[in-house]
């Protein structure tokens, strides 16, 4: 793995905002910043990235199979009580996920290390798939980066596939925050996908989803909505008022509500106590838990529902040195070993591995001068070398 | 694992049917405009019998706003 600085192309803004890529910088600073990449051997991608990928997933559900209808677990994981037949019912009924991405620690030496797992409402998906393979193809032409370059990317195409199993030619609604435009983009995006595998679509801003009088969700046309891909997370979905609605409701929801097992941060302790010493896991444990003190006093602390890094800090010999604010932690937090994470060019990279029904097909990276990720650190293209 | 035909994508070709700066600028704006019926209302039918919305709006979007309330400026569902 290496970072290796290019010339940007002159014409990449306008490039993005063709095709829609108009959060390609936020506040004034850079998001889209292509004037680096990284650099993978073959190898690394393999074996390293999507090989462990594809087993996290796999370790991943089959710990949700066991959550699921285990109340100790649930709790720990502060999943509200009322919710749990919800979860439980559409994890038996076998709802389908369309996908998900990985955060995982990796410098090319040693196993790549999951941080987290953002399996509920990941963003950066149209960056990763689209975008990305613009700027290779781009690159290449105009002899930026060497002619042989390749890239792990089947994200575009898997989505599409994905979207014909599951949709399986009925209406999809997408909802989410459609006023802030990285979401109404991933929106707009997977729609795009959506159509090209043939299903109708309506998009919905969340708070325009309506409940029947006589019961059932509708959008803004009293059009039943059976089939919805949601941009906003399972926990908010709990506590919206409409939360208690969706228990008597026939709607399926794209992630599912068993994803709210994966998207919460409890998850990291509880892999480790399924499968303690695994090489692509960092020991971790419940703040609560007098397990935690194994790590002595250097570890990440993580509130349960965090996003964006939201709320985390880094702890070294008892001291934070680094910390996001944000607005959770109600639920209690996590603590996580320190993954290896040396810098790059001075950055600290994060490597999105991203899945589409569960098959590893993709990769995206983060960078930041800061240690922990967040909203705006940048995100750079890859390139197999 | 992934054989390296599946991996290597040289030849993909990756398009985009419909989304571009307009669709992303509609989104943002909402496709379709709101009923008269808002949040906690429930429409009942006009005088040409027809039921205009028979709905409640507004369930969803509470704990967005929620943290928005509290200074957390930059908030949204996607992560």
């Amino acid at each position: 793995m290496q970072r290796i600085t290019c010339p940007e192309r002159d014409d990449w803004r306008a490039t993005a905002e063709a095709c829609g890529f108009d959060f390609h910088s936020v506040g004034g600073e850079r998001y889209w910043d292509e004037r680096g990449y990284y650099a993978f051997t073959l190898e690394e991608i393999e074996r390293q990235i999507e090989g462990p990928t594809g087993e996290i997933d796999a370790m991943c559900l089959e710990l949700v199979g066991r959550a699921v209808d285990d109340e100790q677990y649930l709790r720990r994981l502060r999943i509200p009580e009322a919710f749990w037949p919800l979860v439980a019912e559409s994890w038996h009924r076998g709802d389908a996920g369309l996908y998900g991405r990985l955060d995982l620690g990796f410098t090319g030496h040693g196993p790549a290390k999951l941080l987290e797992y953002n399996a509920d409402t990941p963003t950066t998906v149209f960056e990763a798939a689209v975008f990305q393979w613009t700027w290779l193809e781009q690159a290449i032409e105009r002899r930026m980066i060497p002619k042989a370059a390749d890239q792990y990317n089947s994200i575009h195409e898997r989505l599409i596939e994905g979207w014909k199993r599951i949709g399986k030619g009925r209406h999809l609604h997408l909802t989410g925050v459609t006023g802030d435009a990285e979401d109404a983009g991933t929106l707009a995006y997977l729609e795009d996908t959506a159509t090209q595998a043939g299903l109708a679509t309506t998009m919905i801003d969340i708070e325009d989803i309506g409940w029947r009088e006589q019961g059932g969700f509708v959008d803004l046309e009293r059009r039943d909505i059976g089939l919805v891909f949601k941009l906003y997370p399972w926990e908010w979905m709990f506590r919206d008022e409409f939360g208690a609605k969706l228990l008597e409701a026939p709607t399926r929801w794209i992630e599912p509500p068993w994803k709210a097992v994966l998207s919460n941060k409890g998850i990291l302790p509880l892999l480790w106590e399924m499968c303690p010493n695994h090489p692509n896991l960092l020991p971790a444990f419940f703040e609560d838990d007098p397990r935690a003190r194994e790590l002595g006093t250097s570890f990440v602390r993580k509130p349960l529902y965090s996003r964006e890094g939201a709320n985390v800090m880094l702890i070294s010999e008892g001291v934070a040195f680094a910390e996001q604010e944000g607005p959770y932690g109600a639920e209690g937090f996590i603590r996580q070993a320190f993954a290896d994470m040396p810098r790059f060019s001075g950055q600290y990279p994060v490597l999105g591995s991203w899945l589409v029904e569960h098959t590893p097909c993709g990769l995206s990276i983060r960078e930041d001068e800061n240690p922990i990720t967040g909203n705006s650190s940048r995100l750079l293209p890859h390139a197999i070398l | 694992m992934a054989d390296k035909g599946s991996l290597m994508k040289r030849s993909r070709r990756v398009m985009l049917t419909m989304m571009g700066s307009a669709a992303i600028g509609a989104v943002s704006m909402g496709f379709v405009p709101k009923p008269r019926c808002g949040p906690g209302e429930i429409a009942v039918g006009g005088e040409d019998g027809r039921l205009h919305c028979r709905a409640t709006y507004g369930g969803f979007g509470g704990t967005l706003h929620h943290f928005h309330g509290e200074g957390h400026g930059h908030m949204h569902g996607g992560g």
